[in-house]
């Protein structure tokens, strides 16, 4: 029934979602790449400076340093999500009385704006008048207040934390959506072939998930590599270069140095990182179809 | 018999103490947050401090409508956000509709770019957009804003569209050409009331990507009363005066759009993301 006719008229459909793309997508990006050639004020100068900043960024190590960061930050933030939302997942997906009071419950951190999150914990981690402070002096854990967010070594730690409680409720639920779209008979037939419940985890739920747990890994990994209002909110970076991770970098150099030029190479830099470690988990993980 | 039926009951009763820590680890900060904003502004500087407090008070709610732009700030963000759904949600329909009937030249090339999309820092955009959307004269107006956000959240939307249209059968779209419907008619009186919870589902990711959103809204809007939600409650997060239990009820009365859309939205909203991201 799909005519040859057809095909033109499928380009119809999509044509609004194409143009869109490509005026508001494609073209900002590859002006991005453009303006990464220039020293510029985004007004009246525009000095073309060739791969000046690209070759700026890797001749000392501060860029370098900052992705290590953001790496080491990415990864304990992703390994919290999973390690939280898989266990977290598997247990709602059992028939138990009352869990979806526990599923509405577990997923309000991703219900509230990241906003509203960095600036929740901002109060509880209050070195002052904060919740944090108070419940530990009162344990006997801590003598004085600690200014959790104030001190680098305890602000990366207060970061990650955040984010793990922001994140988690993601990886939960679209874990869980993949646990339920396992029909019930594979399990009654691994049952009949004479699987426990450990074996049919290992030979039933896990190669049945293994897909939508690779989605789920590449997503999170790139989001949380490239977050920025959470942390913005809770230190700005800050303090010295402690939380310092390379969107918050390209966006103070930017909007405070104006070195839009450096910033927009900086950009272009992380995007090929994002996309590397989207590639590298599809060959590492990759079910070969796509 | 007897031994398994006990096994089986501990095994959950520890999955209920799971559940349990795992509740508490996320209602403890939100029931702060609600603590906070009852107490008065003597009462949030008290160490130690109360969980209960002492003269419960509403003060901080009807404070933030009054001392600060907080409706402004609450109205531009449901224009904002309302405008650019509802566009993103007719492109988003289309293309998935397209793609899920058709073949056609360069069909994987933008369902894959379509994923590429969703590998790129957001931040690589906002310079030039900051640029283009100056040069056009866009910079502080809620229209520049609501075309990043349509950019944001065509890309998903379209994904969970596609998924959606994929489970509706084909026979419907022949019977009904078969019936003597155009192409366009088929897809607006037949397939478009049938994915409605699809609809939904999208709808609310692109709800939550706009009214989250807090980078590019605290670049290219200036204006106090131009700001969104997001940038205004942020910037209670002042330099010299922190007042938290303002910023607290401005926190839960931001919420709750989200929270209230999700409750009766959840089920179609979970099965469409995971179609979407997963079954590709």
């Amino acid at each position: 029934m799909l005519s040859s006719k057809s095909g033109l008229k499928g380009v119809w459909f999509i044509l609004p979602a194409v143009v869109t793309l490509l005026v508001l997508i494609t073209y900002p990006l590859i002006y991005g790449a453009y303006i990464s050639f220039f020293d510029t004020n985004l007004i009246t100068k525009w000095d073309f400076v060739g791969l000046k900043y690209y070759v700026d960024i890797f001749s000392n190590s501060e860029f370098l340093n900052r992705i290590l960061l953001t790496l080491h930050y990415t990864f304990w933030v992703v390994v919290g999500h999973f390690i939280i939302g898989t266990g977290l997942a598997l247990i709602l997906n059992m028939k138990l009385k009352g869990i979806t009071v526990f599923r509405v419950i577990l997923i309000l951190p991703w219900l509230f704006p990241e906003v509203v999150v960095g600036l929740l914990w901002k109060w509880l981690f209050n070195p002052m008048y904060g919740l944090f402070n108070a419940v530990l002096m009162n344990w006997g854990w801590i003598d004085d207040p600690v200014s959790w967010l104030g001190n680098e070594q305890t602000a990366f730690a207060a970061v990650i934390v955040v984010s793990i409680w922001k994140g988690f409720p993601m990886v939960m639920m679209l874990l869980l959506a993949g646990l339920q779209s396992i029909p019930e008979d594979v399990y009654e037939a691994a049952k009949i072939d004479g699987c426990t419940r450990s074996t049919a985890f290992r030979y039933v739920t896990l190669p049945a998930l293994m897909p939508v747990m690779v989605v789920t890994l590449i997503l999170d990994t790139v989001w949380w590599f490239k977050h920025f209002t959470m942390i913005w909110i809770l230190t700005q970076g800050g303090p010295g270069n402690a939380t310092n991770v390379v969107s918050i970098d390209i966006f103070k150099q930017a909007f405070d140095f104006f070195n839009f030029g450096k910033a927009s190479a900086m950009a272009i830099l992380v995007f090929f990182v994002c996309w590397l470690m989207g590639y590298g988990y599809r060959r590492l993980f990759g079910n070969g179809d796509d | 018999m007897e031994t398994t039926k006990r096994k089986f009951s501990i095994f959950n009763t520890g999955m209920y103490a799971i559940l349990i820590v795992a509740s508490c680890l996320v209602l403890i900060p939100t029931l702060w947050m609600v603590s906070t904003a009852l107490k008065s502004n003597e009462e949030v500087m008290i160490t130690p401090p109360k969980w209960i407090p002492d003269n419960p008070t509403f003060e901080s709610f009807t404070r933030i409508w009054k001392d600060y732009p907080f409706l402004d700030y609450f109205l531009n963000s449901v224009f904002i956000v309302a405008v650019s759904t509802f566009i993103t949600i007719a492109f988003a329909a289309l293309a998935g509709y397209g793609a899920s009937r058709f073949k056609f030249r360069g069909k994987g090339t933008f369902l894959s770019f379509l994923l590429v999309t969703q590998m790129f820092p957001s931040i690589m955009l906002l310079i030039p957009f900051y640029k283009v959307l100056k040069t056009f004269g866009l910079i502080d107006s809620h229209w520049g804003l609501i075309v990043v956000y349509i950019a944001f959240a065509l890309p998903m939307c379209t994904w969970m569209m596609l998924g959606f249209f994929q489970g509706i059968p084909r026979e419907l779209d022949e019977a009904a050409m078969i019936d003597g419907c155009s192409q366009i008619r088929t897809f607006v009186q037949i397939i478009l009331p049938l994915s409605l919870p699809g609809i939904a589902a999208t709808a609310i990711y692109s709800f939550l990507m706009g009214w989250n959103e807090y980078m590019f809204a605290f670049i290219l809007v200036t204006t106090e009363t131009m700001k969104t939600l997001p940038v205004g409650i942020g910037q209670l997060n002042g330099f010299y005066k922190v007042v938290w239990n303002d910023m607290m009820a401005a926190s839960i009365i931001s919420s709750l759009p989200l929270i209230v859309l999700f409750l009766f939205m959840q089920k179609y909203f979970i099965s469409s993301l995971t179609a979407g991201a997963v079954k590709q």
